[in-house]
């Protein structure tokens, strides 16, 4: 148990300080480690407490929260809220404390032409990292020809239209609760 | 600090997915006038920066320029209390519920639809990123070291395969290279803009 509770404090600390770009972009990390190393949960999980954290409000990587629930589940209720608490705070914590002195000189460094080249820098590695993260929540889910046609229709509604994402997924559940069921 | 305390709960009750950064710059310095925006725009750019969610960043921020360290302590626990209580209960409420048809149907759509707002966030950043041939190669060499890469032959040479890396170790791989790349360069100096060189 404390091994667990240790290694979900690691992992979601490490990861709190690699997150550039947003919580996102350290999806694939997590996969690996919740799934392939540590075995807390099989891919289906992965993808479900994902997508149960998109359609939750909250920051976008609420996910770590239900990560470090299923990984502490297994020793009863009361740890499992312990493993999301340690969980989620390993992936806030470290990064606010980032934020917090990096605030005090920063003005100092707000003249500095280097602050453009590493924005430049980290848009392209974080859209590689969304990139990537995508392509492990599809390639666990979209395996029907109905979903796939519904991941598109999502992915243009997004693009091409201000619907609020949380009402889409609401909507493409209930879909495909009542057809495909 | 309790109207700080109050803010945020509401913002963490109301936030879904990205994009509220803008939602936070009209409730902060627009309505509730907190801050200006020449004091909020350097702190959305620094949150833009450093690792994190943008949300998180900047109600550690705000908060510390309100009220200190315990002001940016309260933001962050205000904005994440609700999220947190609310994200256990679905999980425990996915978990008692099991892996049934009900509840497989159901997922099968709201992951096929987050599948799509991941592939628009995509779509969204690489807009941003792209300025030339050089950020295309970085997104696919960020892609492939996280993913791994299988092993092919190229011109009668085996390629090795590389194993997938960890996110953190990709971006100490990729980072200094694109750093490097897009390193201050020099302007090249247009007739007009030589004049207005420095003092």
């Amino acid at each position: 148990m404390t091994k667990t509770l240790l290694q979900v404090a690691l992992l979601f600390s490490t990861l709190s300080l690699s997150a550039f770009g947003g919580g996102k972009v350290v999806l694939p990390s997590m996969h690996q480690s919740a799934v392939g190393e540590y075995h807390w949960m099989d891919d289906e999980d992965f993808v479900n407490l994902f997508s149960i954290s998109m359609a939750a409000p909250g920051p976008s990587m609420m996910v770590v929260t239900l990560v470090g629930l299923k990984a502490c589940l297994p020793y009863g209720i009361p740890i499992a809220i312990l493993g999301a608490l340690v969980a989620t705070l390993a992936m806030f914590v470290p990064s606010s404390f980032l934020v917090y002195f990096a605030g005090n000189w920063w003005d100092h460094w707000k003249e500095s032409p280097w602050r453009h080249s590493v924005m430049d820098a980290i848009l392209p590695i974080s859209t590689g990292l969304i990139l990537a993260a995508t392509w492990i929540i599809s390639k666990t889910s979209i395996h029907t020809v109905p979903t796939a046609i519904m991941g598109v229709v999502a992915l243009s509604l997004m693009l091409f239209t201000k619907l609020n994402p949380v009402l889409m997924m609401g909507v493409a559940g209930v879909i495909s609760w009542t057809f495909l069921k | 600090m309790a109207e700080l305390a109050g803010l945020f709960l509401f913002i963490g009750l109301t936030s879904f997915g990205g994009g509220i950064t803008a939602y936070i710059r009209r409730l902060v310095v627009s309505q509730k006038r907190w801050l200006t925006d020449e004091e909020f725009l350097p702190g959305l750019g620094l949150v833009q920066l450093l690792p994190g969610a943008n949300v998180v960043g900047l109600a550690v921020y705000i908060g510390n320029h309100l009220k200190g360290p315990l002001g940016s302590a309260v933001a962050l626990g205000s904005l994440l209390v609700c999220p947190f209580i609310s994200t256990c209960a679905l999980g425990f409420l996915y978990f008692h519920a099991g892996k049934t048809a009900d509840t497989k149907a159901l997922l099968a759509g709201i992951t096929a639809a987050a599948c799509g707002l991941m592939a628009s966030m995509v779509f969204e950043a690489g807009e941003k990123a792209i300025k030339g041939a050089f950020d295309i190669f970085l997104i696919i060499l960020t892609f492939a070291l996280v993913r791994g890469t299988p092993s092919f032959e190229l011109l009668n040479h085996k390629i090795p395969s590389i194993p997938h890396l960890s996110v953190p170790m990709v971006i100490l791989i990729v980072a200094p290279l694109a750093v490097w790349w897009h390193r201050p360069r020099p302007k090249k100096e247009l007739p007009e803009q030589i004049g207005e060189a420095k003092p």
